[in-house]
């Protein structure tokens, strides 16, 4: 419990350091971005919005840079990550909406390509040095093959040639969302290609770690001992599956803390929305809070997915409580 | 009865490395019978095949372990009587059912031997699970702490993880698994040579006990003789995966015929008596991809001949045919005049002074 609480204090750590530089960064660049862009937007957006942007990012209140840090982190605590100046609307509120799409689409297909790419590397695994291993050199090579080359090669084949599958967006443009069948039938069918290649790009990674770690776990006594006690295959395959998947869960965890950060090809090429199409938006525009909000949620994500980490680790190894005990 | 039973008949038994022309011979035709309820010492260097013999045996060798020759019979005692089970003509499933139930094994380390993740109490109850559907769950863990009391541990390990546990503990921890189906063969793979000597001293004594309570019969590999002298019926070297000597233990600790026993002896300090100097075998076990033409050993042995170097020695019966030995020296149509510290009546030194 100790060494959980002495991480958490490291991550908090983590994350003042990170919401600091994110306030002082505008502060450091050259010619003044904040006064840069308020000229700029003179004119486009109400007065009120533009001094909601200095109160953002501090600036223009004439006050000392200890206080303007301190009324930032006020906003913040209230979660206003401040006005989004090409969209005129809250960050938050812009983010809370987008999130979703990110979250409903590469969380689905990270976490189908971890099950199936897991259960096959337990399978491999187990069965080394048979014809299945015939299947590595496929798996390397998937592995190998850059992800923005591989989703435009599916979207060439089999949406605009053979439309199998939706060329882009999240659902059809001519529908509008709500809970009906139509809707959610279009939802399913657009999100197919996209997943479908997160999934064969991120496969075979997870089912050539597991592999490795089966293959080194196979090998270890307690292995032996299990088909020594005459157990069922399936049990002595679960007892090295369930030691060996210790670092494949750890990774996994890490992996959905690079979920947002991940999604901006995939949703790019699929012209899909979510977080990842919103930061390239916000670059295009120079967005700066909507960016200031978006590099927030991406160290947020990455900072409590390595909690997660943690957190499963020590609820999955005995070895890790008791490190500290003593 | 005028014949006593055996629970373990094996004859020819050959096991390999590998396929082909890069094959290594690992047990060499190795034959043997194990009576029921009688301990057999395996003694030899690492790398002697002793280990690989008793994983052949039970068929847990990992590939590119293959087993080239031979036959193992266990004879299980039954209700109906004793029934002959062919360990190398079953199929998976069928040795399955044998596993635990009437063959237990313990291996060196007990730390890698136990399942990290798991408390003592889960391997346990897995074992009964398994064996002996009847069982109900208070059922299963009375008996594992029975077991668990048989070996001098507390009823609380049961909850505790290998790591939390000491060395001694661990392996008291896998004796009590090895015993919980009742086995009648028992095999112990150098269940002492990771634990400190006082806990070796303590464990091997409670086997003793057990061994008198239970009545199984158990193979016990270790390359410490002395050990085995108070454990073991009968001692078996191993060299360079043939058996170069086999004799009732006591009379093998006192007077062994062949140079390597000699030699294994005279690498440990005795139990009892003085301290001497330790002199151990000159060079190394030798590479079984380049075995030495004639005897294995002659490389090593300072009694080697001329015919060592060419000829593979038979097993010779000495001693109205108690003992077996492979050596030249022994063979009256050589011609050899057996050293004084390698003949019959020579009572060795290092098993003397008791």
């Amino acid at each position: 419990m100790r060494m959980l609480l002495r991480r958490l204090g490291v991550y908090a750590f983590t994350a003042w350091v990170t919401i600091t530089v994110n306030f002082i960064l505008p502060h450091l660049m050259p010619g003044d971005p904040i006064q840069q862009l308020i000229a700029k937007l003179t004119g486009r957006v109400t007065p009120e919005e533009i001094r909601a942007i200095k109160e953002q990012f501090g600036a223009g209140l004439d006050q000392p840079l200890y206080l303007q840090y301190l009324h930032y982190w006020g906003h913040l605590l209230q979660g206003q990550l401040g006005t989004s100046i090409s969209l005129s609307a809250p960050v938050a509120q812009v983010l809370g909406s987008q999130i979703w799409w990110t979250i409903g689409l590469i969380g689905i297909a990270a976490v189908l390509s971890f099950v199936i790419g897991t259960f096959l590397g337990v399978v491999f695994g187990w069965t080394r040095g048979s014809r299945f291993d015939s299947v590595i050199p496929l798996a390397t090579f998937l592995q190998s093959v850059p992800y923005y080359f591989l989703g435009t090669i599916l979207i060439m084949a089999f949406a605009v040639h053979f439309h199998f599958f939706p060329l882009q967006n999240a659902y059809d443009q001519y529908l509008s969302p709500g809970f009906n069948t139509t809707y959610i039938w279009s939802l399913f069918r657009h999100s197919q290609l996209p997943i479908l290649s997160i999934v064969l790009s991120s496969l075979a990674g997870w089912m050539l770690g597991m592999r490795n770690m089966m293959i080194t776990t196979v090998a270890e006594d307690f292995v032996l001992m299990a088909v020594a006690k005459g157990l069922p295959r399936r049990r002595v395959i679960f007892h090295a599956a369930r030691n060996a998947i210790l670092p494949s869960v750890a990774n996994f965890a890490l992996a959905i803390g690079l979920l947002v950060s991940g999604s901006l090809l995939v949703e790019q090429i699929f012209n899909y929305p979510g977080v990842g199409n919103l930061l390239v938006q916000a670059v295009g525009n120079e967005d700066y809070p909507l960016l200031q909000g978006i590099f927030l949620l991406i160290t947020f994500t990455v900072l409590g997915a390595n909690f997660l980490a943690d957190l499963l680790y020590y609820l999955l190894d005995p070895r890790t409580r008791t490190a500290t005990a003593h | 009865m005028t014949e006593q039973t055996n629970i373990l008949e094996v004859k020819d038994f050959s096991v390999n490395y590998g396929y082909g022309e890069a094959s290594v011979r690992a047990v060499s035709d190795v034959s043997f019978t194990l009576g029921t309820s009688r301990v057999l010492g395996v003694a030899g260097e690492s790398g002697s095949g002793k280990s690989t013999l008793v994983y052949g045996l039970t068929r847990l060798l990992r590939a590119p372990g293959v087993i080239s020759s031979g036959d193992v019979i266990l004879n299980i005692p039954g209700p109906d009587g004793v029934r002959s089970f062919d360990m190398l003509a079953a199929t998976e499933e069928e040795i399955r059912s044998v596993r635990w139930t009437n063959i237990s094994i313990v291996l060196q380390s007990a730390l890698s031997a136990l399942n990290p993740l798991r408390r003592i109490g889960r391997e346990f109850d897995e074992v009964f699970r398994t064996h002996d559907k009847s069982l109900s769950k208070d059922d299963r863990k009375a008996r594992a702490i029975e077991l668990l009391a048989m070996v001098g541990l507390d009823a609380n390990r049961l909850d505790r993880f290998p790591h939390e546990l000491s060395g001694g503990q661990r392996q008291r921890v896998m004796i009590a698994m090895a015993l919980a189906l009742r086995p009648e063969l028992v095999i112990m793979d150098e269940p002492t040579t990771a634990l400190d000597v006082v806990t070796q001293r303590e464990i091997v004594s409670e086997l003793y006990e057990l061994r008198k309570q239970l009545g199984f019969a158990m193979i016990f590999i270790t390359h410490d003789l002395s050990l085995l002298v108070e454990l073991a019926d009968e001692i078996m070297v191993m060299y360079a995966g043939h058996i170069v000597e086999r004799a009732v233990a006591t009379e093998l600790y006192n007077a062994p015929r062949h140079p390597y026993t000699l030699g294994l002896m005279n690498s440990f300090p005795p139990l009892h008596g003085q301290r001497e100097v330790m002199t151990g075998i000159p060079g190394s076990p030798p590479d079984l991809k380049a075995l030495p033409t004639g005897c294995t050993f002659s490389p090593r042995c300072p009694y080697a001949m001329d015919i060592c170097r060419e000829k593979v020695p038979p097993q010779l019966p000495l001693d109205n045919g108690t003992r077996l030995v492979a050596c030249w020296l022994h063979e009256p149509s050589v011609g050899a005049a057996v050293p004084v510290e390698l003949s019959k009546k020579f009572v060795s030194n290092a098993g003397g002074a008791q």
